[in-house]
């Protein structure tokens, strides 16, 4: 950007010397012109006839400068035949070669070139001089003046010129950046907040820009409200129809298992079809819950809170086992995604925890290096490694695994998955199972931070 | 004991009706929201089995309602999204357990059951109190271990004693809990059945199992049995 104000200013300015050295060059030129002009008629005014040489100028003429040597002034007369009959002292005893002679009355301006000397201009005008008895005689009268000053004079202007307009554009620049940096910083403010949102660290642009940019930003704002609609309309319908699908499998799975109910040999395999029915349903409408989504408009979900309500659920559900649990999760613990995923994810764990355990739970969250960590232990019987792979192995199907904790892992899987995370089965030291997640793409990155 | 049942879906909500009274409780039922609130805070309830997703007041609403009214008994959440979100919800707001549809009945009995017990007080499913032990679970009834058969009237009336043991109960409160609405309220069946109770329980008169409270009503006063010893054994 600064670059390319920087080139039109130098195009510009290159443009406005040149004009401006022009000018100064036809000034100068014409001032030298008219000194010559002047010279040459006070040349013609102090001519005298002459009876030898036809006419003759005096040893005074009237501008001293004739008459010092080298003095950049200078002055000749021609008579009729080219032959030179008057030169000024100052020219001591060079020559004047003043090229073709111009015919009386006429006025040329001519560049001369005079051995020994610094280039000079010259006014040639000849002229036909009436003498007392009515002979006329012509002549030809010369004013010269070395164009060394003016040479001179013209170059340190220049200089002055390109000094002072680079002294100029430099300022220029400077205030240019200046403005840019003033112009472009709520962009860049923008830009920021864009990143932020996209990072999931707001969940909209706010207010704080400037009127040029309001349209934008209400065009952000409105695509990212867009998308979190779309999301929730999404998450709607699969609602409604886990709702239209459950609810009648709950009427066929009551009526079947009525105890009024005289039970005939079709009913266990109708109650084995609602089953299978149902763990199909369950698994795939969560499956497909799960959103993974950490892009535009999701706002960080705090850890801490939804780890002591599931603690707080969870104790009330399983209070008759008066389960001790212990949750560690510092306040400012993290998870850039979905708060439905976390949610699923870590209720689904812990609540295995509180089944398999006998009396402790032990919950643990951190971020770590641009992931979030989830540990839950117990001190119940543990998980074999053989059934550590199962659970671990990649694909696994809701319908190979175990209902109720089957599908939880299986969709505490797929949900981690799309955060890549790694579900490692361990031992705790609490004497039972110990569930380490590894969300990888769940907080900020290190160079977000 | 009496129980509100509130699901949108009639079908549902009448099967389970008819399962719950079949299992011995008066059973109330709404089939939206804003009727469930009106059981749930003018009913003299012991639980409430409330679906989540009910037309014109929300089931979580419902719940706040009824507890925002000082309404203390449990509330058993049924819930077709199985969203922990909605389940912490539920919770948070006063709900005391969930059950995911499509269900069992016997787990969602064996739920209400817990519930109802806990209510009273009481970690397990067995009820002891002095030398009478009752099994809400299995409906069964000992005596210094011996098994004593009862009618299912004289089960209920029993069950709803002991779950409350220690405290007075009045004939009005006990009559709301073990018969619908349409019960004469007058009659003099709960003497009859207490009586009756006492005979089979106590013959010799030796225990006093059921005081009576003249103007008031009646309580089990025999000491609860050590809740704490049985519980730790069922969790080791």
């Amino acid at each position: 950007m600064l670059l390319g104000v920087s080139a039109v200013l130098v195009v510009l300015f290159g443009i406005t010397i040149f004009a401006l050295d022009l000018t100064f060059q036809r000034s100068t030129e014409r001032a030298l012109e008219e000194l010559l002009d002047a010279q040459l008629l006070g040349l013609i005014a102090l001519a005298e006839p002459d009876p030898v040489l036809g006419l003759t100028l005096p040893e005074d003429p009237a501008d001293s400068r004739f008459n010092v040597a080298d003095s950049g002034l200078y002055g000749a007369l021609w008579d009729g035949t080219g032959a030179r009959i008057w030169q000024s002292l100052s020219l001591l005893d060079r020559g004047v070669d003043p090229g073709p002679l111009p015919e009386p009355g006429e006025r040329r301006f001519t560049d001369i070139v005079m051995p020994g000397l610094a280039p000079a201009r010259g006014l040639l005008m000849g002229i036909a001089w009436e003498y007392a008895d009515g002979k006329v005689g012509t002549f030809t009268f010369g004013a010269m003046v070395s164009l060394e000053p003016y040479t001179a004079r013209q170059q340190s202007f220049r200089r002055n010129l390109i000094g002072w307009f680079a002294g100029i554009s430099l300022a220029m620049l400077v205030v240019i950046a200046g403005l840019l940096g003033l112009v472009l910083r709520p962009v860049g403010r923008l830009e920021r907040q864009v990143r932020a949102v996209e990072a999931g660290q707001r969940s909209q642009l706010s207010g704080r820009v400037p009127t040029e940019l309001k349209g934008l930003a209400g065009n952000l704002n409105a695509l990212i409200d867009t998308e979190r609609r779309r999301q929730a309309r999404y998450r709607n319908t699969l609602d409604d129809l886990a709702h239209s699908l459950k609810t009648p499998l709950a009427v066929m799975r009551t009526l079947l298992g009525d105890s009024g109910r005289t039970e005939t040999a079709e009913d266990a395999e109708l109650i084995q079809a609602v089953d299978r029915m149902e763990e199909r349903v369950t698994y795939q409408l969560r499956r497909a819950r799960a959103s993974g989504a950490t892009g535009l408009g999701m706002e960080p979900v705090k850890v801490a809170p939804v780890l002591d309500d599931l603690k707080l659920t969870l104790d009330k559900v399983y209070r008759d086992k008066a389960i001790s649990a212990e949750v560690a999760a510092s306040s400012n613990v993290v998870f850039l995604g979905d708060a439905g995923d976390f949610t699923e994810i870590a209720g689904n764990i812990i609540e295995n925890a509180y089944k398999y355990g006998r009396a402790r739970v032990r919950v643990r969250a951190w971020n770590e290096d641009g992931s979030l960590r989830l540990t839950v232990e117990d001190d119940g019987p543990g998980i074999s490694p053989g059934e550590a792979e199962a659970l671990i192995e990649r694909g696994s199907r809701a319908d190979e695994s175990v209902p109720g904790q089957g599908i939880g892992l299986a969709v505490v899987r797929e949900i981690a998955d799309l955060y890549q995370g790694q579900l490692t089965v361990g031992e705790s030291d609490l004497g039972g199972a110990k569930i380490d997640l590894d969300l990888r793409r769940a907080s900020y990155d290190s160079e977000r931070m | 004991m009496r129980v509100l049942v509130v699901e949108d879906d009639q079908v549902l909500n009448r099967s389970l009706s008819e399962q719950l009274e079949r299992a011995g409780y008066a059973v109330d039922r709404a089939e939206d929201g804003r009727e469930g609130l009106y059981y749930a805070t003018e009913y003299p309830l012991d639980l409430a089995i409330v679906d989540l997703g009910l037309p014109t007041l929300s089931g979580v609403e419902l719940i706040k309602g009824l507890r925002a009214e000082g309404k203390e008994y449990p509330v058993l959440v049924l819930t077709a999204r199985d969203r922990w979100q909605d389940k912490v919800e539920a919770l948070k707001f006063g709900a005391d357990d969930y059950v995911v549809k499509p269900f069992h009945i016997e787990e969602l009995l064996a739920r209400v059951d817990a519930l109802l017990r806990r209510a009273g007080g009481w970690a397990q499913s067995e009820l002891v109190c002095g030398p009478i032990m009752l099994d809400t679970r299995s409906q069964e009834v000992r005596v210094e271990g011996e098994p004593l058969e009862l009618t299912s009237f004289e089960y209920k009336l029993l069950e709803y004693l002991m779950l409350h043991a220690g405290e007075v109960l009045s004939k009005t409160q006990i009559t709301e809990a073990l018969y619908d609405q349409d019960f004469e309220r007058d009659s003099n069946v709960i003497e009859v059945l207490i009586g009756r109770l006492r005979r089979k329980l106590d013959p010799d008169g030796r225990y006093k199992p059921i005081q009576t409270l003249r103007g008031r009503g009646y309580r089990v006063a025999l000491a609860r049995g050590n809740d704490a010893e049985s519980a730790s054994e069922e969790t080791a």
